[in-house]
């Protein structure tokens, strides 16, 4: 028996001495009958006060004094009457049942005690981590608080890291079966490490940080003295992780959503830049062939007027492509895909390039369509037809398309000098111009543009000497995921 | 349709001052405004024929202003290349597009059949020819050299949308909606099948075509 329980027994024993005694002075002017019920009060205190221990002590103290005092014969023990083991009987139950009562009374207000503290905990939680915005700093939070509440070390390590987002203390990087026990904690989205069912060899005790898209990691906890953190399944840690998981979620939305709005705007910028130099290139252009035209009309020297026209032309043609160029540099190519019939997009080709008349067309009107951004082929069509017309010292230009496995092949064909060997790939490059070619006029950005969009489209282009005759081919092939199959 | 009276809307003054030159010397009295304010001033005044719009004015973008035009053709003239607002343009309502730089000869080619086309419409031609093609809008049969030739519905129903405006752009969405209805406006490929299928049948070379005319990315163009 402790200190305490000594104390307690001897103040229930009092109680019951106090209550006899009472009973004594009072004799005569209470009925000895009602004497039973008088004992009622130190059962019904001690049981209250002490527990089932001290109710069944008062209880048994009680009905040995009643029976020694009052009950006749008096100053013996003995019973000889059911009435009065009924008494006996009856302050013993009183005594289970007050003590009973209470115990369950005490232990509602010891959880809601318990109830009020983790809810203290969550709300402070909950505040320290509604400062934090950016990740990292999120994670530092929730192991300072998580540190706190279970006064233990803490850390919070990603899906596929091994290296924490944060610790409290610093924490170089699991490694192990902490690192396993963490790995398994995501995985299962439950509990695992020290204190656990699963990997208890491990320092650390990991808890999963579910979100409704998933696991985003594990919060650690582990104490120096090896204990687990956390007994059981503590209710508070899983509150924390719930809050941990949302709030870290909720981080990383925020940071996409800005790293979203950055791009777009620089996307915006750089639209914006490449219009008004467009435009500011262009105006005057515009105003110089009008004139050009109305000179035409006016002016006798028509050579000198054709020069002026086909400068200018030419010109502008440099300056478009220069502003693919930047596009395609710049990552700026937005596509626009839909399908295409080859037909179609080379018939408009060969309207847009001067001597289109020339040129030999063998393109079957059967073909798949090919899904594709109109405008960006039609650009790819005319620097090849271009290129061709340029390079072929005269001779027709062809331009051929065919299935070819599964995909189909469209094939810009000269008939000049062809190209040097080895230089097949090099041609694609910005500002080549190959040596010892006739390569004159262009800018040398012609075919680099082709490359450009042809591969933002998710087309291969190659370059090859013909093998049948004299020239160059220049292929594009469209694979069969860009073809679209329809009903005849 | 010498006489017709045209409204140059543009800020940069070479551009209108050209403009008005060549039109001019083609017959045509001319009227110009700077601003979007000042066309929408001078709209009702000079009840124009044709209206040359740049996208590009200082005070409000031609896009807009497209809608407020009312009943007067509008041919865009503008620096802007990209087909979005090819589209944009047409789809709201402009009979045409030209980018610039333009070739004068090719603008006044197109203003001439924005101009023929308001006549046409106000006396309903009901019967367009092209080449050896002669399209009967009203008993809705077509004729190749005379002879009549048999389309399905989606393909006279397309090649009549074409011939109500003979030389002018009509966007895929527009083609797709008065032809297969709203909810069909993306199905760029129904149009692409239609379109081979009618070649088949009136060009001379389906590999080659002159009657239908492709522009990439927005649309198609009966010949003139």
């Amino acid at each position: 028996m402790n200190r305490i329980e000594r104390r307690a027994t001897a103040e229930t024993l009092l109680m019951v001495a106090a209550v006899t005694g009472l009973g004594l002075a009072a004799q005569g002017r209470i009925p000895a009958s009602a004497m039973d019920l008088l004992y009622l009060v130190p059962v019904a205190v001690a049981a209250r006060l002490h527990g089932l221990g001290q109710g069944v002590i008062a209880g048994t103290a009680s009905a040995l004094a009643y029976n020694f005092f009052f009950v006749p014969p008096v100053y013996t023990l003995r019973i000889d009457d059911s009435e009065n083991i009924v008494t006996v009987v009856a302050l013993l139950a009183v005594a289970v049942f007050t003590s009973r009562l209470t115990a369950q009374l005490r232990s509602q207000a010891r959880e809601a005690q318990a109830a009020a503290a983790r809810n203290a905990a969550l709300a402070s939680f909950a505040r320290q981590l509604a400062g934090s915005s950016d990740e990292a700093a999120l994670a530092h939070a929730i192991c300072t608080e998580a540190a706190r509440i279970f006064a233990a070390d803490a850390l919070v390590v990603l899906r596929g890291h091994d290296v924490p987002l944060a610790a409290a203390p610093p924490f170089d990087r699991l490694a192990g079966l902490d690192l396993q026990a963490a790995q398994q904690c995501i995985e299962s989205g439950g509990r695992s490490g020290r204190g656990t069912a699963t990997l208890q060899a491990a320092d650390w005790s990991f808890v999963a940080l579910p979100t409704p898209s998933g696991v985003v990691g594990a919060l650690g906890l582990a104490r120096g003295d090896g204990r687990a953190p956390v007994d059981g399944d503590d209710p508070l840690l899983a509150s924390i992780a719930a809050q941990a998981a949302l709030a870290l979620e909720r981080a990383a939305l925020a940071r996409e959503l800005n790293d979203v709005a950055a791009l777009r705007e620089r996307d915006r910028l750089r639209g914006a830049l490449l219009s008004s130099v467009g435009h500011d290139l262009r105006t005057p252009l515009t105003a110089i062939l009008a004139a050009s035209a109305e000179l035409r009309a006016t002016v006798a020297d028509a050579a000198l007027v054709a020069t002026l026209d086909s400068e200018a032309r030419r010109l502008d043609r440099y300056i478009a492509n220069l502003l693919d160029m930047v596009r395609i540099e710049a990552g700026a190519i937005r596509l626009n895909l839909e399908p295409v019939d080859l037909v179609d997009a080379v018939a408009a080709a060969l309207r847009d390039v001067r001597g289109g008349d020339a040129v030999q067309v063998d393109v079957p009107a059967d073909l798949p369509l090919v899904r594709l951004d109109a405008q960006l082929f039609h650009h790819i069509l005319i620097n090849l037809i271009d290129n061709a017309r340029r390079h072929g010292a005269g001779a027709p230009v062809t331009i051929a398309a065919a299935r070819h496995g599964d995909g189909v092949t469209l094939a810009v064909c000269d008939a000049g000098p062809g190209l040097p060997p080895g230089s097949e790939a090099r041609v694609f490059e910005t500002f080549t111009r190959l040596e010892g070619s006739d390569r004159v006029g262009g800018t040398g950005l012609g075919l680099a543009i082709v490359k450009g969009f042809a591969e933002a489209m998710g087309l291969h282009v190659s370059a090859a000497n013909r093998a049948d005759t004299r020239g160059a081919a220049f292929t594009l092939e469209l694979p069969a995921v860009l073809l679209v199959a329809v009903a005849p | 349709m010498t006489g017709a009276r045209i409204l140059i809307v543009d800020d940069e003054l070479h551009i209108r001052r050209l403009l008005r030159a060549s039109l001019e010397r083609a017959g045509y009295a001319i009227a110009e405004a700077v601003t979007a304010r000042e066309l929408l001033s001078v709209l009702p005044i000079e009840q124009p024929d044709l209206v040359l719009l740049d996208l590009g004015l200082p005070d409000r973008d031609g896009l807009e202003l497209l809608p407020l035009l009312g009943a007067v053709p509008v041919i865009v003239v503008s620096a802007r290349e990209s087909v979005e607002e090819k589209v944009a343009a047409l789809d709201l309502g402009a009979v045409d597009y030209v980018t610039k730089p333009f070739d004068s000869d090719e603008l006044l080619a197109r203003v001439r059949a924005a101009l023929r086309q308001r006549r046409a419409t106000q006396s309903s031609a009901a019967v367009v020819r092209v080449d050896d093609i002669e399209i009967d809008l009203d008993e809705r049969s077509v004729r190749r050299s005379g002879a009549e030739v048999h389309l399905t519905p989606k393909e006279y129903g397309l090649l009549a949308a074409l011939a109500a405006h003979p030389g002018r752009v009509i966007t895929h969405g527009q083609l797709l909606r008065s032809v297969w209805g709203p909810a069909h406006a993306a199905n760029t490929e129904y149009l692409r099948v239609t379109v081979r299928g009618l070649r088949a049948k009136l060009e001379a070379d389906a590999a080659a075509p002159r009657l239908i005319l492709n522009e990439p990315g927005v649309g198609y163009r009966l010949a003139k």
